[in-house]
């Protein structure tokens, strides 16, 4: 899983929060202040310096709803799915801005709406079954009634049924004891197998999820980049080692 | 004829007898016997647990013949009130309650838009139509059709403050333009001042005009009947494309806008556009209640529309069920008779809607209908 410079290009990216400098001279991507480099790839903060172009396109100043139109899909450290809603609702939403029919077609036109409906759930039902085949058969339960390995499936589903040029996924392993964890990277292999074309950006501090799904690997200390390269490269890199495990001031 | 059948309309044929005794039952052993009837009528279907499955599966299973005798008894209902035209505007009130609070629950219950100033929109919809009729001379029924549009102008003008707050303060805004919007027309000249606007002409359709009482299947009724059926055709027609935009892309759309904007921005869900469509489309239906009543009652005035009757509106809804289309339906027809059948209640009704609001939110804030989950079919 990679991203292709042409794709996304980052150049002196500088988010501020009264002062606090979170993201400071970035030049590609991606591990402390991630989530903020996230949010100023999704449109969610708007970035005080710096640029971030996508698919030749300048991001900076556009709306979170714009960005994700453009092909950029998303997941949350922290789950972000309407409970109250059903497991269907929670995926079609990501199809939401692909829609084709509108207002007219809600209220008299009823048949053309239905029609798109039964195509768009039979897709979220093809995505949800690559994760857990039991999931298609409970789409219409309200997602809350779901376990935390199956919401975080849901919420990748989300973002992927808006058929994204590039993924983002902010620390999906967060949460989740080490058997999660497992099935986790055994989801993360399928989405690579079923879209090859796809881009994704993870952020994760278990290294273990780093090993398994990575082709490139970007360290980050106080969200300014320090290492970049393959997973053995970077767990190498004396600097990475040296932020994430601290000096060593004494051998034995 | 199947078992399902049979239930179904059975049920639907003991709700109705219960609701026409409840309403004219007026000795003391008549009403003891009713309420006593709907209190056992009422245990019966919540304490036997396989009644109450039963039912709900009939009722499932024959959904065309269930909301065909639902039209029926609806239509039947003022010959059976005939003796009381009072009781045959009561039910149309409850009907405009109905229309108001489908439109008030897109804006509340589907996108979380706090909008308390309910009774200034359908106000809006009221003044125009006195305003349109009285003032300039139209057509009664052109200003009806033309005051729920003045409800939607007037509310993308409000629609800066209320995309910029949130919560709290958002509830705070709605109320505070109840409060300009009754100061308002209590000292505008042209508005006719605390005295509002009197003589409003009536409805006409085709020559027939809704003050001369109608005839149905050779039974005289009150003249009120003709607003009931008027009333009766609004509130399905606004319940019908209510439900369709509920269940569709767009009342998606506000759900997950209600329940996390965050995550809806990111899905490409446009804030502005959501909550403006859902704020204009609600504020039509709202307006056009406010328009039927004007109509309806012949006048309009400051205190037909203060800060109380957005209130009312807002507990049908909590009643009812938050964004839940059948639910308004329940808790408009359940809250409008339910103080003027108890007279004492009358002037305690804003208490009793208080009560009423505190008691569900505590106990079943998901309401007597709760809401569904969307199945598009």
């Amino acid at each position: 899983m990679s991203v292709s410079p042409s794709l996304v290009e980052v150049a002196g990216l500088t988010v501020r929060f009264g002062g606090l400098v979170a993201l400071d001279g970035v030049d590609v991507v991606v591990a402390e202040g991630e989530t903020t480099f996230f949010n100023a790839l999704t449109g969610l903060l708007v970035p005080a310096a710096g640029e971030i172009v996508f698919l030749g396109r300048r991001l900076a100043g556009l709306e979170a709803h714009v960005i994700a139109r453009l092909g950029i899909a998303r997941t949350f450290q922290a789950s972000r799915l309407c409970l109250a809603l059903s497991v269907f609702d929670n995926i079609l939403i990501g199809m939401h801005a692909g829609r084709r029919t509108g207002v007219v077609d809600f209220v008299v036109r009823r048949g053309r709406f239905l029609g798109e409906m039964r195509t768009a759930i039979e897709r979220v039902s093809h995505l949800l079954a690559l994760f857990n085949g039991d999931l298609p058969r409970r789409g219409f339960e309200r997602v809350g009634q779901l376990p935390q390995i199956d919401r975080r499936r849901v919420e990748i589903c989300r973002a992927l049924a808006a058929e994204p040029k590039l993924l983002l996924l902010d620390e999906p392993s967060a949460g989740m004891n080490p058997e999660e964890t497992a099935e986790l990277m055994r989801d993360l292999q399928i989405v690579r197998e079923e879209m090859p074309g796809l881009s994704v950006v993870i952020i994760e501090h278990d290294m273990f999820v780093i090993e398994g799904v990575s082709q490139r690997v970007v360290a980050f200390n106080y969200g300014r980049k320090i290492a970049e390269g393959s997973f053995a490269e970077i767990a190498g890199h004396e600097e990475v080692r040296e932020a994430y495990l601290g000096k060593e001031t004494a051998r034995a | 004829m199947s078992r399902d059948l049979t239930l179904v309309w059975l049920a639907e044929a003991a709700v109705f007898t219960l609701v026409v005794a409840g309403i004219l039952a007026e000795r003391p052993w008549a009403l003891g016997a009713t309420g006593a009837a709907i209190v056992a009528a009422g245990a019966l279907v919540r304490f036997v647990p396989r009644l109450g499955t039963t039912l709900a599966g009939a009722f499932a299973r024959r959904r065309p013949a269930a909301l065909g005798a639902g039209v029926v008894l609806a239509l039947a209902l003022p010959l059976a009130l005939r003796s009381s035209p009072y009781w045959t505007f009561v039910a149309t009130l409850a009907l405009l309650y109905v229309t108001i609070g489908q439109g008030l629950n897109l804006q509340i219950g589907t996108a979380g838009v706090i909008n308390l100033a309910g009774a200034a929109f359908a106000g809006l919809g009221g003044y125009s139509v006195g305003l349109l009729t009285v003032a300039a001379g139209w057509p009664s029924w052109l200003a009806v059709l033309v005051g729920p549009w003045v409800a939607v102008a007037v509310g993308t003008i409000l629609f800066v403050p209320i995309l910029k707050t949130r919560g709290h303060y958002l509830a705070l805004v709605t109320i505070a333009f109840v409060f300009i919007f009754n100061i308002l027309m209590n000292n505008l000249e042209f508005t006719g001042g605390p005295q509002g606007i009197k003589n409003i002409p009536t409805l006409r359709l085709l020559g027939h005009a809704f003050t001369t009482k109608p005839v149905l299947a050779g039974v005289e009724l009150p003249s009120h009947a003709n607003f009931y059926y008027a009333a009766l055709v609004m509130a399905g027609l606004t319940t019908w494309v209510l439900r369709r935009l509920h269940d569709s892309w767009l009342g998606l759309a506000l759900n997950t806008l209600r329940d996390d904007e965050i995550a809806a921005r990111c899905c490409g869900v446009s804030i502005t556009r959501g909550k403006l469509l859902a704020f204009s489309i609600g504020n039509f239906f709202i307006g056009l209640g406010g328009a039927f009543y004007a109509v309806m009652v012949g006048f309009v005035s400051p205190p037909d529309f203060d800060f109380g009757y957005s209130l009312v509106m807002l507990s049908v809804i909590i009643i009812g069920g938050v964004d839940s289309i059948p639910g308004v339906v329940l808790g408009a027809c359940l809250l409008v008779p339910l103080p003027e059948r108890f007279r004492f209640l009358h002037e305690y009704r804003l208490l009793l809607y208080g009560v009423v609001i505190v008691v569900m939110l505590l106990y079943r804030p998901q309401g007597l209908w709760p809401a569904q989950v969307r199945r598009y079919r």
